[in-house]
């Protein structure tokens, strides 16, 4: 077979006749894994593998996030200290899948260590020079930072700041190039599809949840650390394994942005389809662990004032919603003249903030307040009727949030 | 044989917005503002035969001081 | 071109040039009031806006009159190349000058605001800022060119005319709406809304910045 005008087929038209085996049996493989990210969304992978590669022009890339901007996740982060390999053999097939020549790793710059790792895993792989090229890139650690339109948009413009992105899906670019931008995770997931195959992957996990994902377990647990876990364990036997309070108060999941588990339920297994029910969801595999003794609370207050503190103040209602929630929140464990009234406000302007934003990060916010009075119904009703639980006193705190930073202390570049 | 309805609704850039809420005095059936002076814009499409409104809309859009509004027409089957 | 000249075409030069200046002043002033957010209660903010746009239409009208007579009159040597192009003037090089530069500022923001919605936003403003500018050249322009600029009515009016738009730059300075404002004329919660309101405003702001933050990717979300 040639062309008519009678010369031999170029690379391309050869391609384009017989197919590359190894793209059209990695793509089989990791359709028929079901993999779900692992960065929070749970998006399918192969679906986006498939947007990107509908898209025209021929230089693309991809972006691996180990961002981490979750404070108490430290899965990426361990995975690129025990095996970066793995992460990046995932981007290379990801790569090869969609055609990109250059790989972007993000890694932020406060974890000096875990750029060292990558640096040196980068560099034995340059070594063997086959393959696209990888690039290392270094943001500043914010919560947003992680979202993947505000990763993009630094790279771009070197601001970590969320893109408003009305028509979903919504294909980012990093210059002209379309980027496939995907966690640390799922790209090591992608890494072990790609060698063993979707039935492999397939033997672990739930037929909508596949596979087995990272936990990072803190609070009332004797051993805080990163878990490997089939999906669809149940979350008193990941508990268990971890050493925690084996009657909880509540489990926060998923992550600042994620909601309130009350330790009643326990028992429920471990994926998204079990966990929707009741308003919770794996999101970026955290699990927090607060003992009968804390106040819910006060936990949440917490972490909601941190996070109105790392809004990206672009959006007028996540700019001003989320300190006023905050307020609330400290008003309503402060006590006050008219406790209800304040109450009813924060259930308002939780309704008002909802959805108003250009990202997800005040939906978050709203999530974890909405969830937070409904769990802690009872403490709510205490402080509200002046007889506020003991926990609020305690100075020890279970979710781990970081020091607010004054603004203009932040880093965006 | 099924006709064909227009409906149009309203969109705001939240990033783009700062507040000004001329959006809300040009298109106040469209626009509602919060406490702190942002649109709370209404998601339900209204139908484009609705001249009135959809004249506000457009007023909304041009008087935008940031151009923050955008109208979006999408036509569904009745 | 045939020499033409007439006392009529020098009082209608000094005329619209003052009168453009006042009206330029009110389109400062108006303009100023839309950026720090005036009205919403009394009167729209809407309503200010169009009444920039509107003021400044007819402010271009005059300006142009002004430039049109003083060409056209042969008794001031200028020529149309130096109404736009500075330091080509015959007659008081560099008063007209100025006047030069004031207009092409001026030409500049309206035609950005002719194009308004075929730019990013962030440029338009850019230019717009130029506005001030204009302003102080037109002011200058008044003062050193003209007869009436050094004493009697037309001192007072250029004196006034700068005077307003001084404060006003003071006040749009000093005056710019803040976080700690929180609530707006136009919130359900404003003031007259009192059996709404639980506690005076005391939501602590997460910024001191006047406004959210801005952040070059703005415009490109336009696409």
């Amino acid at each position: 077979m040639h062309a008519a005008s009678g010369r031999p087929l170029s690379l391309r038209e050869h391609d384009e006749t017989f197919g590359t085996t190894t793209v059209g049996a990695l793509l089989r493989e990791l359709d028929a894994s079901g993999l779900l990210g692992r960065g929070g969304a749970s998006f399918a992978t192969a679906k986006k593998v498939e947007l990107l590669r509908s898209q025209r022009g021929h230089h693309k890339v991809v972006v691996v996030n180990a961002m981490e901007g979750e404070p108490v996740g430290h899965k990426d982060r361990t995975l690129l200290s025990s095996n970066p390999h793995l992460v990046l053999d995932g981007a290379q097939y990801l790569a090869t899948l969609i055609g990109a020549r250059r790989i972007d790793v993000c890694v932020s710059r406060k974890d000096s260590a875990i750029v060292h790792h990558v640096q040196r895993a980068l560099h034995e792989r340059e070594l063997r020079k086959s393959g696209p090229a990888f690039v290392l890139h270094t943001p500043p650690w914010r919560y947003v930072a992680g979202e993947e339109s505000a990763l993009v948009h630094w790279l771009n413009d070197n601001e970590t700041m969320p893109q408003y992105r009305p028509r979903r899906p919504h294909v980012l670019h990093v210059g002209r190039s379309p980027a496939l931008v995907v966690n640390a995770e799922t790209s090591a997931h992608v890494g072990l599809i790609g060698r063993f195959g979707a039935d492999w992957f397939r033997e672990l996990g739930t037929p909508l949840s596949p596979g087995s994902t990272l936990v990072s377990i803190t609070g009332a647990v004797y051993r805080p650390t990163v878990h490997e876990v089939p999906l669809g364990t149940t979350l008193r036997s990941i508990l268990a394994d971890a050493g925690a309070d084996p009657d909880p108060q509540a489990i926060l999941l998923g992550g600042y942005g994620g909601a309130w588990l009350s330790g009643e339920h326990q028992d429920v297994a471990y994926c998204n389809e079990a966990l929707h029910p009741f308003g919770a969801s794996v999101g970026a595999g955290i699990i927090v662990v607060v003992p009968r003794s804390a106040c819910g609370i006060a936990e949440t207050q917490r972490i909601v004032a941190w996070m109105a503190n790392e809004s990206s103040r672009q959006c007028g209602p996540c700019a001003f919603g989320l300190p006023a929630l905050a307020q609330d929140l400290s008003t309503v464990l402060r006590g006050s003249r008219d406790p209800r009234a304040v109450l009813e406000r924060l259930k308002e302007r939780c309704a008002v903030i909802d959805g108003r934003g250009a990202c997800r990060h005040p939906d978050g916010v709203v999530r974890l307040v909405q969830s937070a009075l409904e769990v802690f119904k009872d403490d709510v009703e205490g402080h509200v009727n002046g007889s506020p639980c003991e926990g609020v006193t305690s100075t020890r705190h279970w979710v781990a949030v970081p020091a607010l930073e004054r603004e203009s202390e932040l880093v965006w570049e | 044989m099924s006709r064909r309805i227009d409906h149009f609704v309203l969109k705001v850039d939240p990033i783009l917005c700062d507040g000004f809420g001329h959006c809300h005095e040009l298109a106040p059936e469209l626009v509602h503002v919060d406490e702190w002076g942002y649109p709370i814009i209404n998601e339900q499409p209204t139908s484009s035969s609705d001249l009135a409104l959809l004249k506000s809309a457009k007023l909304a859009v041009r008087g935008c001081p940031r151009q923050a509004l955008r109208i979006e027409r999408n036509s569904d089957p009745t | 071109m045939i020499a033409f000249t007439s006392p009529y075409l020098w009082y209608s030069t000094r005329a619209t040039g003052l009168v453009a200046l006042v009206l330029f002043t009110v389109v400062v002033c108006l303009g100023t009031f839309v950026s720090n957010r005036v009205g919403g209660t009394s009167v729209g903010r809407f309503e200010l806006n169009e009444l920039h746009r509107s003021v400044s239409m007819v402010a271009v009208a005059f300006l142009v009159v002004h430039i049109v007579t003083t060409v056209v009159d042969s008794y001031v040597p200028t020529g149309w190349l130096s109404t736009v192009v500075p330091m080509t003037s015959s007659y008081k090089r560099v008063d007209v000058a100025i006047g030069a530069v004031a207009f092409d500022l001026i030409l500049a923001v309206w035609a950005s605001s002719l194009m308004k919605t075929r730019m990013a936003n962030t440029s338009w403003r850019f230019i717009h800022s130029f506005s001030w500018l204009a302003f102080v050249a037109a002011l200058a322009h008044g003062i050193l060119t003209g007869t009436d600029g050094r004493s009697g009515i037309g001192l007072a009016v250029i004196v006034s005319c700068a005077g307003a738009v001084l404060v006003t730059a003071l006040w749009r300075f000093f005056k710019r709406p803040t976080r700690a404002l929180g609530r707006t004329a136009l919130s359900p919660l404003a003031p007259h809304d009192a059996t709404k309101t639980v506690a005076t405003t005391t939501t602590a702001p997460n910024t001191t910045r006047p406004f959210p933050r801005g952040s070059k990717q703005r415009d490109r979300t336009r696409r």
